[in-house]
């Protein structure tokens, strides 16, 4: 698998590997929201993550697990009043928490851009999908009405919407699920941006229309070298056409590895909970998921490692010692104390 | 799972057994909430504490008010405030700080009232309505034929069938209730009737009914308390409102009669005295309707928040978050980066 | 074509929703103690000669009689005639039922520049002065009797000031009125190019017109800002904030996205206010359609109540017919 990509790419996998500076740097990152009863809760914790520029990165979870709260923690518009309580994300080099609001501001949308879920809900639904589109043209690019007309028709080209001299006029209670989708794409390369986080912008949808857009987004990212954050709850996907692959659970990263390590080896229980999840191999997703279902509903443990309420392989020691972040082989890094080894 | 009885019934005895200690802290955790609600919120304060104030002059006027409301004496007609009318006589020489004090009686009467049986009437109809207009025949029909009926009283100008209802009753004060009570019914008609459907179709209503529990328990046990947040704000507001229309229809004319004190005819009686100059006999009497009513506004903002689940939350967020704010040791606190 | 349907389809439900309005009134105002042919001869007339009146009147016979025959008359554009003016009800209310429109009109065009610019700002800062204004201003407007705000104003600007005209109505008895054409004194004076008339107008409705604006800015203040400030909540907004959109143009989105509500929430003010204004109309002496109504029924004059109450029901049904009109130009969904 990893081969065939490279080759698609054009450059040997282990060239893909960190160039001198990351393209986005995320330092022991914590995030908070206020709850009603009196303790603040902690939706992200002890983030270290970094991509270089032409990187994809899946970033698997589950719903709760923090990893929409992470994507809008780095365009700095954290959801429910949330705060960052510490650590530091710096993009292009540059620390976000040091710029100020009219710079963050054309950072969005212009060099960072964000592909979202529900984009019929998300689109305005007064304006046209070309007025939407010249919107980002306007103000990040200040083009003029012809120049902004001929790369709105260029961009729905590019995102293989058909006839978009009449989806120009269409508003967005109009169009269908993948198509909305497809125009939420074109928004965010219409600056070609060098990074965009695609926040499970696949759910959702029926799954030939998800192939498609996969397809697409796997065809743009190849073409422009963006980096990509994949986040997704679907580890399978993150298989097609991502580089590393990381796992988030409960606020905090679990494991993390390039692609083909991170299948052919994986080692922390979560994600070979996932993995046996669509396996055919009754065994396996029997001794995996185990009560799943019901352990599930206990949630994540408040002392030492966050999966102990659901882990089949629980020993004492996970319940008192929270386990760090270790790189196990090259690269490959798990927070676990008794990793799956092979 | 016999194994998860075994707790159960270690708390009930637990329980049983000190029942006092169980029951306290959730009735006084309520009202400790209030009460730092009100510390947070001063505007909330304000309007209690107005609202207060003007109930005690209600009930304590005799004992607060200085001179007799209706004791005309001519001879001191028009007297600026001073002393002894700290806000001066009118044309007839009454004082008017007094009839201030005690023109509450009346407004907060027909308006306590008049809400009130506009609430009650109005809720049960809508709240039926709402329940019965899926029901196929008599109920559809009924329910069709009831909103129909309140869009027509709806499409009434106001203030010409409140007047309406005053003179075809004969001036009263009990006519007067009536006239406030028939305007704001549908109001709660309509509120409690959308909120009916909406609480319908939530799911533990749909299994109740499923499970064979009777209609009317289904209403009062289920329906009817989840919907009723809405109209308590509403209701507060609604006082504050129908001490205004029970000062305008005075003003009128078609309201409470002189002597007796009240925020609206005592306006109407210092119109003329405006133009000339004398402004005490209609500006305090205005200063107060316009205070109370503001009270009564703040007191339903209150209601507003505290009834709703979501935002009573929100606010105790909000209250914690600033009480953390303040406090000398916390976690690493980055100050509210990028968020409110 | 579709939307000619539309408008033809909503006029057919006009026709009874009006027939029971005038119905209700109808019996209502019956029910007020007081025979007109007694108020009109007075006490000592003799019963003859109140029985013949009571024949001219239409008084007799019973009442379904009475609604059938009001009815046919209405048909044919016969309102009846007042008994306190001796005019046609028709003549009344040409006269007086612009002259409340005018200041309606007047009143609720400074309470959207008052209201919506205060209610977007309350939306917009979380915290600070502005907002606080914003809430207070909400609050307060809605708290301050009309009738007593009236009389405010008229002592500071015409007792102590002497700015203002005397309250005695909408042009001073020396000028020369316009020729009638619509009956609202600014459009005429100035269809007749009779500047006198209209400053002397305008100078009589800065007043009340400050009067009504400044309280049903209440009401639209707070519409404004609580549909914007859902509005900002809402996934699009926030979605145009990720996109580094600047902060105008979210705001721009999110005003255009509350539009329908403030709509609605003015022509509910428009509807309350053509009977609503008829404290403002008393104080000033404004000789409005509100007052003609409120005397008919303190008098058991008929016909004054049922004729105001007809014109303001056909003018609310126009008034949502447009509404509705509106929100199909506003909003793409509802087509």
């Amino acid at each position: 698998m990893g081969a065939t990509a490279a080759v698609m790419r054009g450059t040997p996998a282990h060239e893909l590997e960190r160039a001198a500076t990351p393209l986005l740097s995320i330092e022991d990152l914590w995030v908070a929201i206020p709850r009603y009863k009196l303790e603040s809760q902690q939706v992200l914790r002890r983030i270290d993550l970094e991509m270089a520029p032409g990187e994809v990165l899946g970033l698997v979870g589950e719903s709760g697990s923090g990893k929409t709260m992470l994507a809008r923690s780095i365009m700095r518009l954290i959801p429910a009043s949330g705060w960052i309580e510490r650590g530091r994300i710096r993009f292009g080099g540059q620390d976000l928490a040091a710029l100020n609001e009219e710079e963050l501001r054309k950072l969005r949308g212009r060099d960072i851009a964000m592909i979202i879920s529900n984009p019929r809900g998300e689109l305005d639904p007064l304006q046209t999908v070309g007025q939407q589109i010249g919107n980002i043209l306007r103000y990040h690019m200040r083009m003029d009405r012809t120049a902004i007309r001929a790369r709105v028709l260029d961009l729905l080209r590019q995102v293989s919407i058909p006839d978009p001299e009449r989806r120009l006029n269409a508003y967005p209670h109009e169009l269908s699920g993948g198509m909305a989708q497809r125009v939420v794409m074109a928004i965010a390369l219409a600056c070609s941006p060098k990074f965009i986080i695609s926040d499970d912008a696949t759910s959702g949808l029926d799954v030939t229309v998800q192939a498609q857009v996969l397809e697409l987004m796997r065809k743009l990212v190849v073409e422009r070298g963006t980096s990509l954050l994949f986040i997704t709850r679907d580890i399978g996907i993150t298989a097609h056409f991502c580089d590393r692959v990381a796992v988030i659970y409960a606020g905090e990263i679990v494991e993390l590895a390039a692609r083909d390590e991170f299948f052919e080896n994986p080692q922390h229980p979560y994600t070979l909970l996932l993995l046996a999840a669509f396996s055919h191999n009754e065994r396996l997703r029997r001794y995996w998921l185990g009560e799943d279902e019901t352990r599930k509903e206990m949630g994540p443990s408040p002392t030492g490692c966050p999966f102990a309420n659901r882990c089949v392989r629980v020993q004492p020691r996970c319940r008192s010692e929270h386990p760090s972040l270790r790189e196990l082989a090259s690269r490959h890094f798990v927070r676990c104390h008794f990793p799956v080894e092979r | 799972m016999a194994a998860g009885h075994e707790p159960m019934r270690a708390v009930a005895r637990e329980v049983t057994t000190t029942p006092r200690a169980a029951a306290r802290p959730a009735g006084s955790g309520r009202l400790l909430f209030f009460l730092a609600v009100l510390r947070a919120r001063p505007n909330y304060a304000l309007g209690y504490g107005i609202v207060t104030l003007v109930v005690l002059l209600a009930i304590f006027a005799p004992l607060v008010a200085p001179f007799d409301p209706v004791q005309a004496n001519p001879a001191a007609y028009l007297q600026p405030p001073g002393w002894p009318h700290l806000m001066g006589t009118d044309a007839t020489g009454m004082d008017i700080l007094s009839r201030v004090i005690y023109a509450p009686r009346i407004d907060l009467t027909i308006a306590l009232a008049g809400t009130l049986i506009s609430a009650v009437a109005g809720s049960l109809v809508g709240a039926a309505v709402g329940y019965y207009q899926t029901v196929r025949g008599l109920g559809a029909f009924a329910s069709g034929f009831v909103m129909r009926a309140s869009d027509v009283l709806q499409a009434f100008p106001v203030f010409v069938f409140a007047i309406a209802i005053v003179a075809v009753l004969g001036q009263s004060l009990e006519s007067i209730i009536i006239a406030v009570a028939f305007v704001n019914a549908p109001i709660y008609l309509r509120l409690m009737r959308s909120q009916v459907m909406s609480v319908r179709r939530m799911r533990y209503v749909e299994a109740a009914y499923i499970a064979g529990t009777s209609d009317r328990e289904i209403l009062t046990r289920h329906v009817i308390p989840n919907a009723i947040a809405p109209v308590l704000a509403q209701l507060s507001v609604n006082i504050g409102w129908a001490i205004l229309l029970t000062a305008a229809l005075s003003f009128i004319g078609a309201g409470v009669e002189a002597p007796t004190p009240e925020w609206g005819s005592m306006i109407a009686m210092g119109f003329q005295n405006i133009i000339t100059g004398h402004w005490w006999p209609s500006i305090f009497p205005g200063l107060a309707l316009a205070v109370t009513v503001f009270g009564f506004a703040l007191v339903g903002s209150s209601v507003e928040v505290l009834a709703d689940p979501a935002r009573r939350r929100a606010l105790a967020g909000q209250m914690e978050q600033r009480r953390r704010a303040t406090l000398p040791v916390g976690p690493a606190p980055a100050g509210a980066d990028g968020g409110d | 074509m579709a939307l000619l349907a539309y408008i033809g389809r909503r006029l057919l439900f006009v026709g009874p929703q009006l027939v029971g309005i005038l119905l209700v009134s109808f019996f209502l105002v019956k029910l007020i103690p007081g025979d007109p042919a007694v108020l009109m001869l007075g006490p000592f007339a003799t019963p003859d000669a109140l029985a013949r009146l009571r024949t001219e009147l239409g008084l007799d016979g019973t009442l379904i009689e009475q609604f059938l025959i009001y009815l046919w008359n209405v048909l044919q554009g016969d309102l009846g005639t007042s008994w306190q003016t001796t005019l046609p009800v028709t003549i009344d209310l040409a006269q007086r039922f612009p002259a409340t429109l005018e200041l309606v009109t007047l009143g609720l065009l400074l309470a959207l520049l008052i209201g919506i610019p205060l209610g977007v700002a309350g939306a917009f800062f979380k915290r600070g002065l502005l907002r606080k204004a914003a809430d207070y201003y909400g609050l307060l407007a809605g708290a301050l009797p009309d009738f007593w705000l009236a009389l405010v104003l008229i002592f500071v600007f015409y007792t102590m000031l002497g700015i203002a005209p005397a309250p005695l109505g909408r042009i001073d008895f020396a000028i020369l009125p316009p020729e009638p054409v619509t009956g609202a004194l600014l459009i005429d004076s100035l269809i007749a190019g009779n500047w006198a008339a209209f400053w002397n107008a305008a100078g009589h409705l800065v007043l009340p017109v400050v009067t009504l604006g400044l309280i049903n800015a209440g009401p639209i203040l707070k519409m404004t800002q609580s549909t914007m400030e859902r509005m900002l909540e809402a996934d699009f907004s926030r979605y145009a904030e990720m996109c580094g959109l600047p902060r105008h143009v979210v705001l721009r989105k999110a005003l255009r996205n509350s539009l329908p509500s403030i709509v609605t929430i003015v022509s509910v003010l428009y509807g309350f206010l053509i009977g609503g204004a008829v404290l403002v109309e008393i104080v000033f002496s404004w000789g409005g359609a509100g007052q003609y109504a409120v005397q008919g029924v303190l008098n058991a004059d008929l016909n004054p109540v049922l004729g105001f109450v007809l014109y303001s029901a056909v003018l609310s049904l126009v008034i949502y017919l447009i509404v509705d009109l509106i929100y199909f130009a506003i909003d793409p969904r509802t087509r």
